[in-house]
């Protein structure tokens, strides 16, 4: 009998295989979507929505307001995320303990699952020489505006830009296996050394029998089940959430579906007359960090989109569509991205298809308004001719559904990661975020997965683990 | 062309709709004229075949719409995102759909070698370098 199946391969699902298999367990890790290579990957925008993204491209709530998107394949949507990672800050840790009773939140008792995740990828703080013309003119103007800005810090290790290299092309996945997707970052190489992985196969529901758990999947239209001791669910806010719904669970837990949020984001474009290039190079170098900012909820990153997704943002066809895209070489970008309540809830229909509610609330509404006002300003004191918000809402940062906490009325998975009232169901994953921490999510959902992995493995931290270079989170 | 996924009606709607998205206009080629949806089934085949299904039906539906339709149709599309009534969802699901399916054909990489014009991408001055080791 297997000892652990791990369903999902993204950051929470890559890091735990990873943890299990170096361990010794006897583990089988399931993923629905394929096994791609930085040979194999995707090369245009258009095949990179088609082949990647569950949805063909872009999934949305019921109101057809906001997008979602989130991948599948092995390694999950960190195969294309920016891969930026940053530990949450006091305000978001607080936060998370106000909404969830669990005390163990806190910057201090997640440093050394932090530590550990930072030790094992690859990690690079951008520097001066790092920016391109975008970064370069937000820079200046938030200097001249008084907002505080600062570098980011991103998981990769040889993205060869000194030799002209856009990193653009690796929102499809990473052709030089640079970036530390939890493919390249944990799984790779446990692939090559026999882990135990069978892809292209969709979990739709779990039993539970004593002491053992049953998954049922289908595997390239074949219904397949498999057994174990335990399971681990790491098919993110959305997947892991579905499974269980499918599974029958909410009628124990009536918190099963809610409290979703996913970080609303915002672009604005600024028109200039000179080349900008802005998606040329490293295209996401630099964001806000101001206390200020957030305080009030909101942060601004500067960073730009390929043409599709580009010419996605602006509602508008003919002549108006032409002119924007003729300009596309002559554009700044910056977004708002929204600290926004967990308002959302995420459902199964009738036709065992996701149905996701996310009201935007005042409250949201008011922190985008701001935001956006302020990149008009930013963009303008660039020295920006014409300033074009788009009105689309993009979700990439999807949170919550399965949420964590003390009390099984209000939560899903109780302090240990375990389904509450199941000793053997597991969820470490961004399904888990009681609210939206206002933070890049990734390098938290790595640290939550590795404190798991930890509790499995029994490894105890002596507090001597070396401290890698850590960021401020905001 | 023919496609494994669509009916003709459908990707005669596709051309139709997308001449109206991007007209000829200065150094831009007409969407039907770049030939992107050669490769339609190429990025088709990988949506669940419900989705296929439903958007052919569609698609259909539209190919015989008179012109002052689509065109109206567009407006809707356009406006979209203020629209609080029932059918403001409806609006805005087509407009993503239909926009995505329209711009993926066309700011491509992939362009059939009947095409002799400047291709969009590179009319926008796109050009992604990527190094190989
Ligand atoms: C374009 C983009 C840019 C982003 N940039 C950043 C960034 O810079 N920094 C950051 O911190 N975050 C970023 N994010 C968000 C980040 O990638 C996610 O928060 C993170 O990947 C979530 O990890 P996860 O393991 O919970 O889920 P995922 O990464 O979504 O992985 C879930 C996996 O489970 C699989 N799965 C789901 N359901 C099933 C099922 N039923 N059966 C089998 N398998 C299933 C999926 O196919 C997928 O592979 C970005 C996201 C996007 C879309």
């Amino acid at each position: 009998m297997l000892d652990y199946i791990i369903i999902g391969t993204g950051p929470s699902g890559g890091n735990i295989a990873h943890n299990l298999f170096k361990a010794g367990a006897n583990i089988l890790l399931l993923e629905a979507g394929k096994l791609f290579n930085k040979k194999t990957f995707p090369r245009t925008e258009a095949d990179t929505s088609a082949m990647l993204y569950w949805g063909g491209g872009i999934e949305f709530d019921t109101d057809a307001k906001m997008g979602f998107l989130r991948t599948r394949l092995v390694g999950g949507t960190s195969i294309v995320n920016q891969c930026l990672l940053d530990r949450f800050d006091d305000i978001a840790f607080n936060d998370w303990k106000a909404e969830s009773g669990v005390q163990w939140f806190s910057p201090e008792n997640l440093a050394p699952y932090y530590t550990k995740v930072e030790n094992k990828l690859d990690l690079h703080t951008f520097t001066p020489s790092d920016m391109n013309k975008n970064a370069q003119l937000f820079t200046k103007s938030c200097d001249k505006i008084g907002v505080k800005w600062g570098y980011l810090r991103k998981g990769q290790n040889d993205c060869a830009n000194d030799r002209g290299n856009d990193c653009m092309a690796c929102l499809g996945g990473c052709h030089r296996d640079s970036k530390q997707s939890s493919y390249a970052g944990y799984l790779r190489d446990d692939i090559t050394e026999g882990l135990n992985l069978q892809t292209e196969t969709e979990v739709h529901q779990i039993t539970t029998n004593g002491d053992t758990v049953t998954v049922h999947a289908f595997q390239q239209g074949r219904q397949v089940t498999f057994q174990a001791k335990n399971i681990v669910l790491a098919g993110g806010a959305f997947g892991t959430t579905k499974m269980l719904l499918q599974s029958g669970f909410k009628k124990q837990l009536p918190a099963l579906g809610k409290n979703f949020s996913t970080h609303p984001q915002f672009m604005s474009f600024g028109l200039f007359d000179e080349e900008i290039n802005a998606y040329k190079g490293y295209f996401q170098t630099v964001a806000s960090k101001d206390p200020n900012l957030r305080k009030k909820g909101y942060k601004l990153e500067n960073v730009f989109a390929p043409p599709i997704s580009a010419a996605m943002l602006f509602s508008r066809t003919g002549s108006y569509h032409q002119d924007i895209m003729r300009n596309y070489t002559r554009m700044t970008c910056i977004e708002v991205a929204v600290r926004d309540e967990n308002a959302g809830e995420i459902k199964v229909n009738n036709k065992g298809r996701l149905s996701v509610d996310k009201p935007f609330t005042e409250q949201d509404r008011r922190r985008r308004d701001e935001g956006r006002e302020l990149i008009a300003n930013i963009l303008t004191n660039e020295g920006a001719k014409k300033v074009y918000a788009s009105p689309f809402a993009v979700g990439l940062h999807l949170m919550g559904g399965s949420v964590i906490g003390a009390n099984p009325a209000k939560a899903v998975v109780d302090p240990e990661f375990r389904l509450h009232g199941h000793k053997n169901i597991f969820v470490a994953d961004s399904s888990i975020f009681p609210n939206a921490p206002g933070i890049n999510p990734s390098l938290t959902v790595m640290a939550l997965a590795q404190k798991l992995s930890d509790q499995f493995t029994g490894t105890t931290y002596d507090k001597q683990i070396p401290k890698q270079l850590s960021t401020e989170s905001y | 062309m023919t496609s494994k996924y669509l009916s003709n009606s459908a990707l005669k709607a596709i051309n139709r709709i997308g001449d109206l998205m991007i007209p000829r206009n200065g150094e831009f080629p007409a969407f039907s004229e770049v030939g992107g949806i050669t490769y339609i089934d190429e990025l088709v085949s990988y949506a669940p075949g419900a989705d296929i299904k439903d958007l052919n039906m569609l698609l259909t539906i539209l190919a015989f719409m008179p012109t002052f339709v689509l065109r109206w149709l567009l407006g809707k599309m356009e406006t979209a995102m203020e629209n609080k009534g029932p059918l403001g969802p409806i609006f805005r699901q087509l407009d993503i759909g239909l926009r995505g399916l329209i711009f993926s054909c066309y700011y491509t990489e992939k362009v059939p070698t009947t095409f002799k014009g400047k291709k969009p991408l590179d009319i926008i001055g796109f050009q992604l370098t990527r190094v190989e080791d």
